[in-house]
């Protein structure tokens, strides 16, 4: 697929500006806190419905504007498709396609995909289970649009739960209406388990691609595992045993769950361990190496999202290009190719090598205005 | 805003804004028109605002907005009386009937069950239910209420709370998931009401 044209008005610190993709990359270079991020975090929410870096639409429109817009005309296989979404500071959205207001969230996603990749992104490695909880659902929802139902349906029983908890524990009473809790507990298990299945499958078909990437990369020396581990345990092999052991766990946990009144149980649990030679990555290796798999896991990502669609999707790359040496850029640019549009930020072009300025076109950022660069031909 | 406006103004721009779905703009525009129209047709307008408050209750029978103690429905002699519809609220109730394919009776809750928003079984009608429930002319009582998270928890509760009493039946949605009773087209809805399917 191929972004041609997006439009940005009072997004971010973007006023009023229209660009036009004319090559496969593209290149926004610029001094800090210009707007570089900024233009890319619009293609995400065009792509996921969600950024990365906040969940209030407030900070993503402009200090002193109601509303902001995004608008953006993508190319397919299938044909041109327009894309719109307007965001308001009161948090109301309201998302077309092809000038038509849409009614579900769900019907806006799974036009415009897209894999990003940011410096941030060796969090993945080092941060804690909430990091790969999030990029798996990111990973899921473009694969699966219906997923992004599902996991608002699950998230939403989970508040409802918390808050039955929290109330018999107000109450001091672990007895109130057990009917009501019940049911809670019904559908909880009944959407967490749909959650938890989605969630190895996905992971089940991503592994063997990260593996022969990071083979590739690491120069076969090394051995990558992604390996789900469900909160709720229960055997793999045996999706039918899954929602009742939802259930007794929940049964098991349900002392603890009422003197902490919060659900214990459940996939906003859960854990992929990601290892290396049988270590845990967090603690394996240096920073290269960590950077080594999340790259891996990014062009697993973008392999899978294009088996899975049909069209490969586009690549967001958030300063992490320049932070790449030089082995590994040419590891991600045969990858790549032309075949993949790319967004690329960066404040400096010198760390890049050459190659990657060949099919590229170049704008410069500077306080939310773009404007075109002419390559220096030394460089190009 | 009373820089702007006149003060009588800007209190009629400020009270519509209160309303809901009516923006500023919104606000405005009708706070302009009614000014241009003729006193004789804002006193109409401002005696309907009050006496639909004043007078519009809800009925002692099936909580269903009412101007009498009981309402049209529950007065209604043509109706059969062997069948209860349950709804979260009047807005259903009126859904319901623009469909003219039921010819039972209703019961309003008053809500759905959502621990987050503080509202309990108790907070309901639901000790009225069970006692309309338990009376021998009733047959069937058929649960219409949106499929979220917090409806289908609350067909669930009230399914079991009627089951010792009589046959429950809860509509079959064509809709789609989150979708909103009140914004679901008549032949959704009277398709519906065809297709209900037992409890379980
Ligand atoms: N809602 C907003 N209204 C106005 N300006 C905003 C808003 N949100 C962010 N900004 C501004 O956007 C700038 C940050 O933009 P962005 O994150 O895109 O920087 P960047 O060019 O990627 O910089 P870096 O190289 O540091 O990553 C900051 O100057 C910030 O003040
Ligand atoms: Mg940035
Ligand atoms: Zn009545």
């Amino acid at each position: 697929m191929y972004l041609e044209q997006l439009h940005l008005q009072n997004f971010r610190n973007y006023q009023d500006q229209f660009v036009v993709f004319g090559a496969p990359k593209t290149i926004l270079v610029g001094a800090n806190a210009q707007g570089k991020s900024n233009l890319l975090e619009a293609v995400e929410l065009l792509s996921t419905l969600r950024s990365h870096r906040t969940s209030r639409d407030r900070d993503l429109v402009l200090d002193g504007a109601p509303t902001a817009q995004i608008t953006a005309q993508l190319r397919r296989d299938s044909g041109s498709v327009d894309l719109r979404l307007a965001l308001q500071i009161s948090g109301r959205r309201t998302a077309m396609v092809h000038s038509e207001a849409v009614k579900r969230q769900l019907d806006f996603l799974g036009y415009l995909n897209a894999v990003q990749f940011s410096s941030l992104d060796l969090d993945l490695v080092r941060g804690g289970p909430g990091e790969r909880r999030t990029w798996l659902d990111g990973v899921l929802i473009q694969l699966e649009p219906l997923y992004a139902h599902l996991l608002q349906q699950y998230q939403q029983v989970l508040k409802q739960r918390n808050a039955f908890l929290k109330r018999q524990r107000s109450l001091n009473n672990p007895n109130l209406d057990p009917a009501q809790l019940v049911l809670w507990n019904q559908q909880l298990a009944t959407l967490g388990a749909r959650v938890i299945q989605r969630r190895h499958r996905m992971l089940n078909r991503l592994e063997p691609l990260a593996q022969t990437w990071h083979q590739a990369i690491s120069g076969q020396t090394e051995h990558l595992s992604l390996e789900y581990e469900p909160n709720v345990r229960h055997d793999l092999t045996q999706p039918e045993q899954l929602f009742p052991e939802f259930l007794a766990q929940m049964q098991t946990k349900a002392i603890a769950e009422y003197h902490q009144a919060t659900s214990l149980v459940g996939p906003h649990r859960d854990e992929v361990n990601l290892t290396i030679n049988q270590t845990p990555a967090r603690q394996y290796g240096s920073q290269g190496q960590q950077r080594t798999l999340v790259l891996a896991l990014k062009l697993a990502e973008l392999q899978l999202i294009e088996e899975v669609i049909g069209e490969p999707p586009l690549l967001l790359l958030d300063d992490v290009l320049a932070e790449l040496d030089l082995n590994r850029q040419n590891q991600l640019l045969d990858a790549i190719q032309d075949r993949f549009q790319t967004l690329i930020t960066t404040t400096h072009l010198g760390a890049f090598d050459a190659k990657w300025l060949q099919s590229a076109e170049v704008f410069a950022v500077e306080s939310g205005y773009l404007s075109a660069v002419a390559l220096n031909p030394s460089l190009g | 805003m009373s820089t702007v406006y006149t003060r009588p103004l800007a209190r009629l721009v400020e009270q519509l804004q209160k309303l809901p779905g009516v923006g500023p703009k919104t606000a405005q525009r009708l706070a302009l028109h009614i000014l241009k129209r003729p006193e004789s047709e804002v006193q109409a307008l401002a005696h309907a605002l009050l006496d639909a408050k004043q007078q519009v209750g809800q009925c002692s029978i099936c909580f269903h907005l009412a101007a009498e103690p009981t309402c049209e429905i529950c007065r209604a002699p043509n109706r059969d009386e062997a069948t209860l519809c349950v709804v979260a609220d009047s807005r259903d109730v009126i859904a319901l009937e623009k469909t003219r394919e039921y010819r039972g009776k209703y019961h309003v809750l008053g809500g759905l069950i959502s621990p987050m928003d503080g509202i309990g079984p108790d907070q309901l009608t639901l000790q009225a239910l069970i006692r309309r429930a338990s009376q021998p002319a009733i047959q069937e009582i058929i649960l219409a209420i949106n499929p979220s998270i917090e409806g289908e928890t609350t067909t669930l509760y009230i399914g079991q709370l009627l089951k010792p009493f009589t046959r429950v039946t809860r509509i079959a949605f064509g809709l789609p998931m989150g979708g909103d009773l009140e914004y679901a087209d008549e032949v959704t809805l009277a398709r519906a009401l065809e297709g209900r399917r037992e409890l379980d």
